[in-house]
């Protein structure tokens, strides 16, 4: 599903990411955890195609980021509210769908599964720009999704989102899980990401530690992955 | 007192950004300079002088009396002086008008004196290139004093046995002033010069700026990166964007061309319309890739908006808009051949007040078209670099 090899990224001498080695299988939740800085979204600007490593290689879902096959099943929710403000909801997510393709009757039925799992049944016709930060970051999730990704990046989710809406995020990224869907996840909140089947340490551009959220702990004696990552980033890699 | 500590952010801020600081004191230098060279630019009309036959005599006191004027500037035309054919003269001068080497020939031959001898006025043949009414007026005004010290000199045939009755017959008539206009004619005002130039500049600035705000505004709220994940190729999301825009730009064009053509006084015909829409859509096309490649060099907005002065204003003042290129110095002269607006507003004349085909002004075509290309193809190294988004 996705395959990473030795990518190393610079920014002038600065290595944001360094010798990363990565490997998702179908239909898991995948953590990519670290503090500020720690090379999240370069990596994940990366996978998506936006950046190119300076080395190593990646395969994302038997392809290239760039290749066009791949593009259509790939799913992303960026970190700022990347919406149109001046279109309604329906109509943010009438033009993602339609950029991937969906149009006619098929879109509509997509419109109105996603306007019922995340809640934007009643908002439908205001435009974003008069919604509440957490509404919009509703709409950018169903934005995400309207075109049925195979795998779906989000980075920082739940970033600014209140903790009911965050349980509520959980619980959707799950149900994609369980319809086959690959889900990579960035997040610095260290609690919320117990959720999640496997998960990267990452620091400073460095994988420190790669397991389940429980074997994570029980390796370093953690009695959560807030533990478990300092006690990483300690020791270094085991 | 804390206020100081919002006035030091600010200037350590903007200390840091160059290219905020070479705005607030370059730019102002770079525009007061274009201002000084626009205003104090001693524009003089470009006039050639050709005599024939006996005429040839009044040559000396002719051209002392053209270049006494301070609008004009005496040309030497490369015109071989055996040559009198008065067919092969006129098609020679009005070679050198339509080349551009004069704006306007005095010509004088030996018709004159034959005239003036048979009791007529005379005629002096005056050829004006005519599209531009400020050059015109100035050699018409010059040509008119020089006329009142020809008349003067030009001989009278007084026969010794001439009685008083006699003398009332001798022809002491004004010269007449036979004008031959290569374009346009004596109607042309000057503000007819200026309007054609109108629409070019009035699309370029709008296009562009929305066209820089805009994209820009997509690049910082990240839907951008979202395009280009999506399905699409970068040069597919330009051209919808390119699609997107074209249809309230051409709709603006539109608008400004056809206030500018009920402005005119010069008849169009349709032909000429279609033409001068379709220069006015590739300036629009231009101005648009410029915006989409220039918002790319920006940072942020405020970085985007910093363009716009920078990018409109030397264009109206070096585009030979208003002021004629030629009165500016060499650097700023070549440093016109780098905006589109040069090229646009030379071709939307050629058409309006020459009524040039388009395709006569194919070099300007071509930079027009050489311009998309070349931003087109800094959009892509961009793309390439992965600096786009």
């Amino acid at each position: 599903m996705l395959k990473i090899k030795n990518i190393t990224k610079r920014y002038g001498r600065h290595e944001v990411v360094s010798e990363l080695n990565l490997t998702i299988p179908i239909g898991s939740i995948f953590g990519l955890l670290g503090p500020n800085g720690a090379g999240k979204t370069t990596l994940i600007r990366i996978i998506t195609g936006l950046l190119e490593p300076d080395s190593g290689s990646i395969s994302l879902l038997g392809g290239k980021p760039r290749d066009l096959k791949v593009r259509q099943q790939l799913g992303y929710l960026p970190q700022e509210a990347a919406l149109y403000p001046g279109l309604t909801v329906k109509e943010n997510l009438q033009f993602f769908g339609r950029c991937y393709g969906i149009n006619g009757a098929a879109l509509e039925t997509r419109l109105a599964e996603l306007l019922t799992l995340t809640e934007l049944t009643e908002q439908k016709n205001q435009l974003v720009e008069e919604l509440s930060g957490g509404t919009a970051r509703r709409v950018l999730l169903a934005s995400a999704l309207v075109h049925r990704p195979r795998f779906l990046i989000l980075d920082e989710p739940t970033s600014g989102v209140d903790p009911l809406l965050r349980r509520k995020f959980w619980k959707w990224l799950r149900a994609l899980s369980l319809e086959g869907a690959s889900v990579l996840v960035t997040t610095h909140h260290l609690a919320e990401a117990e959720a999640c089947e496997q998960i990267l340490f990452l620091r400073h551009g460095k994988a420190l530690d790669v397991g389940e959220p429980k074997a994570l702990m029980k390796r370093y004696h953690a009695p959560d992955l807030e533990a478990a990552f300092l006690a990483a980033t300690l020791e270094g890699s085991p | 007192m804390k206020l100081q500590w919002i006035a030091w952010r600010l200037i350590l801020e903007i200390r840091r950004d160059r290219r905020t600081l070479a705005m607030f004191f370059l730019v102002p230098l770079v525009v007061m300079t274009l201002i000084y060279y626009a205003l104090q630019g001693d524009e003089k009309a470009s006039l050639g002088l050709v005599t024939r036959g006996v005429a040839r005599l009044w040559d000396y006191p002719i051209s002392a009396v053209l270049a006494e004027s301070e609008d004009l500037e005496l040309v030497e035309l490369s015109l071989p002086d055996e040559e009198a054919d008065p067919v092969k003269i006129e098609a020679f001068i009005k070679d050198a008008l339509a080349k551009g080497e004069v704006q306007g020939v005095l010509l004088m031959d030996a018709r004159l004196l034959e005239e003036r001898f048979g009791g007529e006025r005379g005629d002096l043949h005056l050829y004006l290139e005519g599209s531009r009414p400020t050059a015109t007026a100035a050699i018409l005004s010059g040509v008119a004093s020089a006329m009142d010290d020809l008349a003067e000199q030009l001989p009278i045939v007084v026969d010794n046995t001439c009685s008083a009755q006699c003398a009332e017959s001798i022809n002491n008539k004004a010269l007449n002033l036979n004008k031959h206009y290569l374009y346009g004619d004596e109607d042309y005002r000057s503000i007819d010069y200026f309007l054609p130039a109108f629409p070019p500049l009035l699309v370029f600035f709008f296009t562009f700026i929305i066209t820089i705000i805009t994209f820009q505004r997509e690049r910082a709220r990240g839907t951008l990166a979202r395009l280009i994940i999506a399905p699409f190729s970068f040069f597919q999301v330009i051209l919808g964007y390119g699609l997107g825009f074209f249809a309230f730009f051409t709709l603006q064009s539109a608008i400004v061309l056809g206030y500018v053509l009920l402005l005119l006084r010069i008849p169009l015909t349709g032909w000429q319309i279609t033409q001068l829409g379709f220069l006015t859509l590739l300036l629009m096309l231009v101005a648009m890739v410029m915006g989409l490649f220039c918002s790319f060099l920006a940072k942020n907005e405020f970085q985007a908006i910093q363009f716009i002065p920078l990018v409109i204003l030397p264009q109206i003042f070096l585009s030979d808009m208003i002021w004629r290129v030629e009165t500016f110095p060499v650097f700023f002269r070549l440093l016109a051949f780098s905006f589109p607006l040069t090229y646009a507003n030379r071709a939307a004349r050629g058409l309006v007040l020459k009524g040039e085909a388009l395709w006569i002004n194919w070099p300007d075509l071509l930079a027009l078209v050489g311009f998309l290309g070349l931003f087109l193809l800094g959009m892509l190294l961009f793309v390439r670099s992965r600096q786009a988004v």
